[in-house]
């Protein structure tokens, strides 16, 4: 057992610097990654992100596209690995009881970055969007406010609700074990981030075709809208998982004595 | 009367059973359920909640909730009516189904409310420079405290959507015409009468939008003179109904209806 596991076993699942570190330190990277982005735009967007075909756009913001774009892949890759390859070495492995609750712990921080993310991609940079398509000129698909919103957040929440089901799958098979099949939650979830994602381009597709006038309530955005409908499907998430606490208490209370956490199964 | 009275000392029994198995449950010593989930759970809902309703409002009624000028008598009502609606309807049915509250579209609508001012303010007045009084949001939370207190007292969604829906549109108008109202008083502009609200519109520059005065003043809704706004309001209400029911189909049906819900793999 590694100092890690050996605080985990210490404390309650829930204490707020331990159990809930996850949503914390993943919020809170969240949060450095917006506060860089927006001042990287306040600073930028109107000397350098007026024209596509200047040397000034390429270098501040052609740049940063492709460093997004390197940034969430590696990332993705890395987490997704280590999520796999370590959760195929849990498979099989008794659980205790604190060791499950401490997982769906680690679950909801990783829905509450989820939750973050979308609030980012849904509002916030939307906002900003509005406000500079309705004053300046649109000449390529990369717009400043585009860059950080449909070529960062967008992929981003895809990558947080895929990985928030790979968690799951591996770590918490009581709830979403490959033998139950695909949960519909997760399913809308993903859809949602996916379809968003993906709306980018008949998004693009449509300003290039139909219209020179920014409407922010046009009908090609309105996909948008009803794609973020169905990351409801975060509610059933945290559903499913506080029948799950209900039921790991009621198992816990029967139980003379509760499972020996494996040192394996600890900290992951 | 004689196989009434038994029935009712029954009924009285299971009531009195229930609440005493609630109070079991309540005053239950958890292991590893305690305070901290709640806290979690209301704080991260926010940001969903905020997002998915103001990505509803600012994609299907933005044009009409960014400017003050475009805060009309003839579209402002009926398309922020229906826009505002759905999301909290869709609370209304997750927060009464869980918790029994009567709270679910006012805690969307604080939610809102905070997403809004953070986007007008941190977006449209500080990174593009519109002054805030040009830009602001409006508020749906009185509206929203009326439409759960309906739902409270009428303890039933379908009068909760004709009663609230048409209720809804009247008090989201009413409430912020208080503070657009300075934005309507006559100024003289370049020799002509125009309202404080047009001025704003004309001297702050907005490149790529339709001009205001062919895009709002299109429709023969005009003719109807002071009365396009009841008109409006009316249709926005019927609207706001119809609004009501699509966040039922959000909140039953892609928030509670998956809980435990899985796709068979074979």
């Amino acid at each position: 057992m590694d100092s890690r596991t050996a605080g985990v076993a210490q404390g309650a699942p829930t204490d707020w610097l331990d159990g809930w570190k996850t949503l914390f330190w993943g919020c809170a990277a969240l949060l450095i990654c917006n506060v860089f982005l927006w001042v990287w735009d306040y600073n930028f967007a109107f000397t350098a992100g007026l024209n596509s075909a200047s040397r000034d756009f390429t270098l501040h913001y052609r740049t940063l596209f492709w460093g997004e774009l390197l940034t969430v892949g590696i990332f993705a890759g890395v987490w997704y690995g280590w999520l796999v390859r370590t959760g195929r070495a849990l498979a099989g492995e008794t659980i205790s009881s604190r060791e499950e609750v401490r997982r769906i712990v680690v679950l909801w921080g990783i829905i509450g970055a989820t939750s973050l993310s979308l609030y980012i991609e849904a509002s916030f940079w939307p906002n900003w969007d509005g406000a500079w398509h309705q004053t300046m000129v649109r000449d390529t698909a990369l717009t400043p406010t585009h860059i950080p919103m449909f070529y960062f957040f967008f992929p981003l929440s895809v990558v947080l609700a895929l990985g928030a089901y790979l968690y799951g799958r591996f770590r918490i098979p009581a709830v979403y074990g490959a033998d139950k099949g695909f949960p519909w939650s997760f399913f809308l979830l993903i859809a949602a981030a996916v379809l968003e994602f993906v709306q980018v381009a008949f998004n693009e597709w449509g300003h290039s075709l139909w219209l020179s006038e920014e409407f922010f309530s046009v009908p090609f955005h309105w996909p948008f809208v009803a794609y973020g409908w169905l990351a409801g499907g975060m509610f059933a998430v945290w559903g499913e998982t506080i029948l799950r606490l209900y039921g790991i208490e009621k198992e816990a209370r029967g139980a003379a004595e509760v499972p020996t956490q494996t040192a394996a199964a600890g900290g992951r | 009367m004689a196989t009434a009275a038994p029935s009712a000392a029954a009924a009285a029994l299971a009531q009195r059973q229930k609440r005493l198995e609630l109070r079991e449950l309540l005053n239950a010593k958890y292991i590893y359920i305690d305070r901290t989930w709640d806290v979690v759970f209301w704080v991260t809902a926010i940001f969903i909640v905020a997002g998915a309703a103001d990505i509803t409002r600012l994609l299907f009624a933005g044009d009409w909730d960014f400017w003050t000028d475009w805060k009309d008598p003839q579209w402002w009502p009926v398309v922020t009516a229906f826009a505002t609606i759905i999301i909290p309807s869709a609370l209304q049915w997750i927060q009464w189904v869980a918790w029994r509250f009567p709270t679910g579209a006012t805690y969307t609508c604080v939610c809102l409310f905070l997403a809004s001012w953070i986007g007008r303010y941190f977006q449209w007045h500080i990174a593009e420079g519109y002054p805030i009084n040009f830009v602001w949001p409006i508020s749906t939370v009185p509206a929203a405290i009326i439409l759960d207190w309906i739902l409270m007292r009428t303890r039933s969604f379908v009068l909760t959507s004709l009663f609230g829906g048409a209720v809804w549109a009247v008090m989201v108008w009413a409430f912020n015409y208080i503070p657009l109202a300075p934005f309507l008083q006559p100024a003289q502009f370049m020799h002509h009468v125009l309202t404080v609200a047009d001025v704003q519109g004309i001297v702050y520059i907005r490149s790529q939008t339709p001009e205001y005065l062919r895009h709002i003043e299109r429709g023969a809704l005009r003719s109807f003179l002071g009365e396009t706004q009841y008109v409006s309001l009316l249709f926005g209400g019927t609207l706001a109904m119809v609004g009501y029911w699509v966040g039922q189909l959000i909140g039953r049906y892609l928030a509670v209806w998956p809980i435990g819900r899985y796709i068979k793999t074979y």
